[in-house]
């Protein structure tokens, strides 16, 4: 024992030797060097085409997040229309109301939602066009990669700048922040028409390149169809009527046809036709319910029987179709009906009405939830058709005006318009646009305002619209907060 | 235990062994100096070196020494005697009686120090104040017992309570201590069996806890684990069985109550007034069984210690069906391989199996309808869509459905090595290991409950998770008394590396015929979805700590520890974290010794900086979002869509506490009064704090940085009086109390606020983080009162307002009611937290009660702001509505909606409580009778854990928690319930 000791002791050194070896692989910097587990590193994103392709996806997956298509999307502009009420039963969702109302205030959730939802839309486009032109890969390729983004950031811009007038115009992706102080990041709003230049801009630059058709396994990319549709729309909010014209002329030159049947469009099985210009594709993937997260049906689907029945609509819009319309029936889902797949509407639901274009078959899987299926139709050539009849008729063309107005009519199983004064004209026009698109897209509350008679209609509903103020929603109080007061809020709010 | 560590460092920090000496055997008895009784058990060491040994069940003891050595003789709660040996081989020692305050000791970072001669704040807990309550989890049992410790409950079996010491001091979800398990980091103690823990001691101030700099800023509880002792072998068994029950049951309306409610909303006769009712709280919980066995052997030689346990707990939840056992075993071994060289290891073992319930359950029974029945005919569950109310779960159908079990495993151990040499050198080596894994699986049938609960195909879901960590300690101590001065030293280094990895799997359609055959592989391949995800990091240290006394009563200690994180970029990832502590002990100065008023006065002071790294890993690396949800189908298959929708901090610093404490421990008549009183103030700079990026930039979540500063600085006060009135009678009573104020002291953010505390309707946010208010105080409009009619709102800077609703204060007199207007109506940050802990023994009768409260805290009643429609409401809402003009200006109409909902202080509501948190008695059988029974000792006792609490919050529990930025949010909690139980304690 006492040898060992004192061999011991002769040895200390050897064991502060080996202390400070223990210290040596402490400090090793390579032992501190520690990868983010389970996720790409981001500086190391952007550098093959893969990536791009990757990244151009990421933008078009976004459209169906709930902020962009669900309550948030309804709420603004459809609940707020004359086309439907808030739906469901009393209470539930109660600030919903507001909306159908037009008692919004700037706390309300929705708003918020919407902007966040909207721009980070923005920002993947931001990140593809500012990212993907240093890739070295087929240029032809990455020309039609960044056509994509560029008109998904005027899409998602244009739904903004609908909403709530001028808005931060933000075409760059956020740096790390030592290239930009976070004391430094407070954007103002930018004019209405700074944000439309941009987005005509962007649409015009995306038309150039983007090609008229895909193959079967990229159809629902985004065309030059839906560049110049999508431009023709925004022209016609800037009044611009010889371009909208123009536009349209373009767009019917491009071998779209009206399905025959009006009711088939919002079907499955007319899913992305020869009238669809760009839909949103929302799908079941199996097992992977992340995925399949659309919530536009669900949220509108006939309560008790397939989702929450958000979204009634209103008497006024049944009583706006001609007699004879046959897209009374395809757009008006009524408690006890029967549809044409032969499934009865149960009696027992507790609204009167629902959106039909939101109406999947009980057949369809719903293992991740109800009509995670049902595509949401964004442009279509009836549209395109209806623009440049509006814009005809604005420039006096009469004529072309009328020829593009039948098309639709007939469809519908109604009789041409054989003439009528440019007044006339404008508000059936105006009317026929409305029964066409009724809760499809969205479009009505903007185009109320649009058509300067927002305050006429909604108020004979009794809704609270105060000119100079409902024509826009408020700027969301938490941007507001956030940005220490630099972003100023609407008139009136 | 105590004696057991007293031994070992004395045997470390002894100076002086002349080894040229030549040994002799002595031989003695150790004795009460006043009773002459043998003590059992005390340590006898040789003054110097490292040999030691224990008084055997006679107080015998023999020892080889060398003939002019000293030996030392230590007994818990007697002073320690320094016995000269002068050649003879037969010693009898008598121990005098000591002030227990004084001589304890108390467990620190590295080591183990005598309680006098600590110059920081720790507080020590005897792992017996923790088994004498019905808590299974060793931190929940120190709620009430730790002034400025506070400690926040949950009732779920088998969870870990939230624990703060000295307040919030980090804003990002995390401000957990830093746990020391016999030397290895784990993450919380519920493994542990409270029955198997000796002591526990909280390091509070930065002077103690900076030895652990790493991450000590949070405070760093240490847990030492019963070891053997030699000579003394025990055999014990430990068990109990109770029932538990909930206490404060919240009171929900009826469905006459409910109906009138929704038809005052909705204005028409929308629900049925005379339907039955369902009170879902009653149908969904239940009074539950608790039962708990332990037993545990311990003893040894000289040469060997050893200690083992084997505990079973089984403990069901009170929501029917929820179901935690436990399985903890111990095993503990120490090897005196010679006198210079000292080996051991400890492993603990821990395995728990739970029968699930649906997380959101008490959120579903509190919302849901009183007019849905539980079933209804044709033995179908109620369904809320028959009402025409609202999608609402049946909250019985939950259960029912819902079939989800989770089990997992622990291995926490260490080994150690420990070596003596040159006199007053000891290096050890400690290698803490600690493995880990949960799993569950879930399976949720094909069925069709009601309206909401249905699935068209099966889906089961297999989770399992595996942590796995090493810390690896060196340390080199050193110990020496030159004359008046004792000097003790110790350097280390430490290297550690944390891994975990997540493998989950779910697929559709595996058919449920027995649990044997719930595999993924048996479903449809095309719904394989898997989800894998991981976690690592590592940490190296250099630290180093001297302890310095001077005369007895000048202390100093003084630390530094050099700490690297990979949680931090490269350049910025190495950070020194010094401390200083100075203590006085005047008591012991001769100005002092003719007064009579103390026993003991010692006066402290510290400072201290302390490292947090508790941030999620590489927040600094730009990480690709890979979301499913990114994808997309362009005709020809799902294709994954990844992209960046995040940014980096601009830099990462370290967070970094400042602590400064100043404390003074006094022992007064007889030291049977003794008073310890902290003030301490607590200032986190650059702290890691969230930042709400401006929506524009199309950011998922926030940017992490160190963008905040917080000050915590509060005053604590413990007073404990002991006395041992007659042989027969004793009683302690003890205070401890405790004052916190936090204060957010710097945001360096745009515009220096951050809104947290998101309501899921409606996008409301209640929290505020911003300069000069606490942090996460509550924010919103101030209620002047109800609108009573349409005359008020007209006149009202509120013209869209419906009578019964809320009438919000004008703060700016600008006539509109808007954001400027909102102001800080609430904080959520406990102020003060007190305890008083009793104990009065009478012959063979023991009693205990300890009492436990929080007082100055706010709560945000979030069951009543979160409403999506037609929920139910809560019985004091109901009796307190507005229903017309004049019928209340305090509570509004059942139309919670629109602007009623925007944050507000009518959902601010008191969160003071107090709580009897122990109730035992207990019973000793005689010794002759459990001596004939060949036993040592036989206690009963019965127990009553939390069976009263007071409070005027209207929800089920005022114990709320949550992360400090969104704290104090009652969204529902899982509540604590009462526990009644019976309990036998015997050693052979």
């Amino acid at each position: 024992m006492k040898y060992i000791y004192y061999s011991l002791k002769r040895n200390s050194l050897i064991l502060l030797s080996a202390l400070a070896i223990g210290g040596l692989y402490s400090c090793s910097e390579d032992f501190l060097d520690v990868e983010r587990e389970g996720v790409g590193v981001g500086e190391e994103f952007f550098t093959t085409q893969d990536h791009a392709i990757e990244a151009v996806t990421s933008i078009y997956g976004n459209l169906r997040e709930w902020n962009n298509i669900a309550f948030a999307h309804l709420a603004i502009t459809t609940i707020t229309s004359d086309n439907a009420e808030k739906g469901s039963v009393p209470g539930d969702a109660g600030f919903l109301d507001n909306f159908d109302n037009l008692t919004i205030t700037a706390t309300e959730g929705q708003l918020n939602g919407y902007w966040n939802g909207q721009y980070q839309g923005i920002n993947l486009a931001n990140q593809v066009l500012s990212n993907v032109p240093l890739i070295g890969m087929d240029e032809t390729l990455k020309a039609r990669l960044l056509a994509e983004a560029k008109f998904f950031r005027a899409y998602h811009y244009f739904n903004l700048v609908r909403t709530f007038g001028g808005v931060p115009l933000r075409l760059s992706v956020p740096l790390p922040g030592e290239q930009e102080p976070i004391d430094q990041l407070s954007l103002a709003r930018a004019s209405k028409e700074e944000v439309y230049n941009q987005i005509i801009q962007d649409l015009t630059d995306a038309a150039a390149v983007l090609p008229v058709s895909y193959d079967a396994a990229n159809k629902a990319r985004v065309t030059k169809g839906a560049a110049l549709g999508m431009l023709a729309k925004v022209q016609m909010y800037q009044e611009n009527w010889a371009e909208v014209l123009s536009l349209t002329s373009q767009v019917m030159g491009m071998g779209y046809a009206l399905t025959p049947n009006y009711y088939d469009i919002f079907r499955i099985s007319g899913e992305n036709n020869s009238e669809s210009i760009f839909e949103i594709q929302a799908q079941t993937v199996p097992g992977n319910c992340a995925a399949s997260n659309s919530q536009w049906a669900e949220v509108q689907g006939v309560r008790g029987q397939f989702g929450w029945g958000f979204v009634e609509p209103t008497e006024d819009l049944v009583n706006a179709y001609e007699e004879g319309d046959e897209r009374l029936d395809a757009t008006i889902l009524f408690r006890g009906e029967v549809t044409p797949e032969g499934e009865k509407i149960i009696e027992t639901a507790p609204n009167p009405r629902y959106n039909q274009k939101a109406y999947v078959p009980g057949f369809v899987t719903n293992e991740c939830g109800y009509a995670k299926d049902q595509n949401i139709r964004i442009l279509r050539y009836a549209e395109v058709l209806l623009m440049h009849a509006e814009a005809a008729n604005k420039l006096g063309q009469t004529e072309e005006a009328l020829s593009a107005l039948n098309m639709v009519r007939e469809r519908a199983g109604l009789e041409p318009i054989e003439s009528a004064t440019q007044e006339e004209l404008r508000e059936i026009i105006w009317h026929e646009r409305r029964v066409e698109l009724a809760l499809e897209n969205g479009d009505r509350f903007y185009d109320l305002v649009r058509q300067g008679r927002a305050a006429e209609v909604l108020k004979a509903l009794g809704k609270n619209f105060m000119e100079g103020k409902n024509e826009l929603f408020p700027i969301p109080q938490q941007q507001i907060d956030i940005s220490g007061g630099t972003l100023e809020q609407n008139p009136g709010y | 235990m105590k004696k057991y560590i007293l031994l070992l460092w004395i045997c470390l920090l002894s100076v002086g062994l002349v080894h040229a000496q030549e040994n002799i055997t002595v031989q003695g008895t150790v004795t009460d100096a006043e009773s002459g009784q043998p003590l059992i058990g005390a340590g006898v060491a040789v003054k110097g070196s490292t040999a030691g040994t224990q008084t055997d069940a006679t107080g015998n003891f023999t020892i080889s020494a060398p003939s002019n050595g000293t030996l030392v003789v230590d007994y818990l709660g007697y002073e320690r005697t320094e016995t000269p040996i002068n050649g003879q081989t037969t010693l009898d020692i008598k121990l005098g009686t000591s002030a227990q305050q004084l001589e304890q000791v108390v467990v620190v970072g590295y080591g183990v120090q005598e309680a006098r001669d600590v110059t920081g704040s720790i507080v020590s807990v005897e792992g017996e104040e923790l088994v004498k309550q019905a808590s299974q989890n060793p931190v929940s049992s120190l709620q009430g017992k730790v002034a400025g410790v506070t400690i926040t409950n949950s009732g779920a079996p088998g969870a870990s309570p939230q624990i703060r010491i000295r307040g919030a001091g980090s804003a990002l979800g995390d401000t957990d201590p830093l746990y020391v398990v016999d030397g290895t980091f784990v993450d919380n103690l519920s493994f542990l069996n409270p029955a198997d823990i000796a002591s526990i001691e909280i390091l509070k101030d930065a002077s103690s806890a900076a030895i652990y700099g790493v991450r000590a800023a949070n405070g760093v509880v240490l847990v030492t684990t019963k070891r053997g002792e030699a000579g003394k072998s025990t055999v014990n068994y430990n068990g109990f069985v109770g029932v538990q029950r909930v206490t404060n049951q919240l009171e929900m309306t009826n469905t006459q109550q409910y109906a009138t409610m929704i038809n005052e909303k909705t204005g028409s006769q929308t629900v049925d007034t005379s339907l039955p009712s369902t009170n879902w709280y009653d149908q969904v919980l239940r009074t539950a069984m608790i039962h708990n066995h332990q037993v545990s052997a311990s003893g040894g030689s000289e040469k060997i210690t050893y200690s083992a346990s084997v505990g079973y707990l089984n403990q069901e939840g009170i929501i029917e069906g929820n179901e935690y056992e436990r399985i903890t075993a111990r095993l503990q071994t120490d090897f005196q391989v010679s006198d210079a060289i000292k080996v051991g290891y400890n492993g603990i073992f821990y395995n728990y199996n739970s029968i699930d319930v649906p997380g959101d359950i008490f959120y579903q029974a509190f919302v849901a309808p009183p007019v849905i029945p539980v079933f209804k005919e044709g033995q179908r569950y109620g369904d809320s869509f028959d009402y025409n109310l609202g999608n609402f779960a049946n909250p019985q159908a939950s259960l029912d459905w819902y079939d989800q079990k989770s089990s997992g495993q622990q291995m926490t151990g260490n080994v150690f090595g420990e070596l003596k040499f040159l006199e007053n050198f000891t290096f050890r080596t400690s290698l803490g290991l600690n493995y880990s894994i949960n799993e569950y699986r879930n399976y949720r049938s094909e069925d069709s409950l009601t309206s909401v609960q249905f699935a068209s195909r099966s889906q089961l879901t297999k989770s399992r998770s595996k942590g796995s960590s090493w810390l690896w300690e060196n340390t080199l101590n050193y110990d020496k008394t030159f004359g008046d001065h004792e000097v003790s030293a110790l350097l280390g280094i430490s290297s550690q590396e944390d891994k975990s990895e997540l493998v989950a799997g779910s697929a559709n359609d595996v058919a449920f015929e027995s649990e044997a055959n719930l595999y993924l592989s048996l479903g449809d391949p095309e719904t394989y979805n898997i989800i894998n995800s991981g976690d690592r990091f590592t940490f190296a240290s250099y630290f180093g700590r001297v302890n310095y006394t001077y005369l007895d009563r000048y202390l100093l200690t003084a630390t530094l520890r050099y700490d690297a994180s990979s949680k931090f970029p490269r350049e910025d990832r190495w950070e020194y974290f010094p401390s200083i502590g100075l203590g006085w002990r005047v008591t012991e100065e001769s100005f002092m010794q003719d007064q009579t008023i103390f026993d003991n006065l010692k006066i402290r002071a510290s400072w201290g900086k302390l490292g947090n790294d508790q941030i999620p890993t590489g927040i600094f690396i730009l990480p690709v979002n890979s979301d499913p949800r990114l994808g997309y189908n362009y005709g020809g298959g799902f294709l994954p869509g990844r992209n960046l929708t995040e940014t980096v901090p601009p830099t990462l610093l370290w967070e970094v506490v400042k602590e400064t404490d100043l404390g003074a421990e006094m022992g007064f008549l007889n030291n049977r009064l003794s008073v310890v009183a902290d003030w301490y103030n607590k200032v986190t700079e650059d702290a890691i704090f969230g930042f709400t990026p401006l929506g524009y930039f199309g950011l998922s979540g926030d940017i992490l940085g160190n963008y905040a500063s917080f000050r915590n600085r509060g005053f604590e006060l413990a007073v404990n009086w002991a006395d041992d009135v007659s042989t027969d009678i004793s009683y302690n009573v003890g205070f401890n109390f405790s004052r916190n104020v936090n204060e957010v002291t710097a945001i360096e953010t745009g515009n220096n606020v951050y809104y947290n505390g998101n309501l899921p309707v409606g996008g409301y946010q209640v929290s505020i983080t911003r300069i000069g208010d606490p942090i996460g105080s509550f924010f919103g409009y101030e209620v002047e009162g109800i609108f009573q009619n349409e005359q008020e709102i007209e006149s009202s800077p509120q013209p869209t307002a419906n009578p019964g609703d809320f009438r919000f204060r004008d703060r700016n007199g600008d006539g509109v009611i808007d954001n400027n207007d909102r102001t800080i109506i609430g904080n959520p940050n406990p102020g003060f937290v007190y305890g008083i802990n009793t104990g009065f023994r009478f012959k063979s009768f023991d009693l205990q009660l300890d009492i436990q409260g929080v007082a100055d805290v706010d709560i945000y009643n979030g069951n009543r702001n979160v409403r999506y429609g037609n929920e139910n409401y809560d019985l004091e809402y109901f009796e307190n509505r507005w229903f017309g003009e004049g019928t209340s200006n305090t509570y509004p109409s059942a139309n919670l909606n629109g602007r009623n909902l925007d944050p507000n202080d009518f959902y601010i509501e008191s969160g003071d409580y107090i709580r009897i948190r122990n109730l035992q008695l207990g019973y000793n059988l005689p010794t002759d009778l459990v001596t004939k029974w060949k036993m040592q000792a036989f206690r009963v006792y019965i127990n009553a854990q939390n069976p009263v609490t007071w409070f005027d919050y209207n929800g089920f529990s005022p114990e709320v928690g949550g992360a400090p930025v969104s704290q104090g949010i009652d969204r529902n909690v899982y509540p604590l319930s009462a526990t009644y139980n019976f309990g036998v304690n015997v050693t052979f």
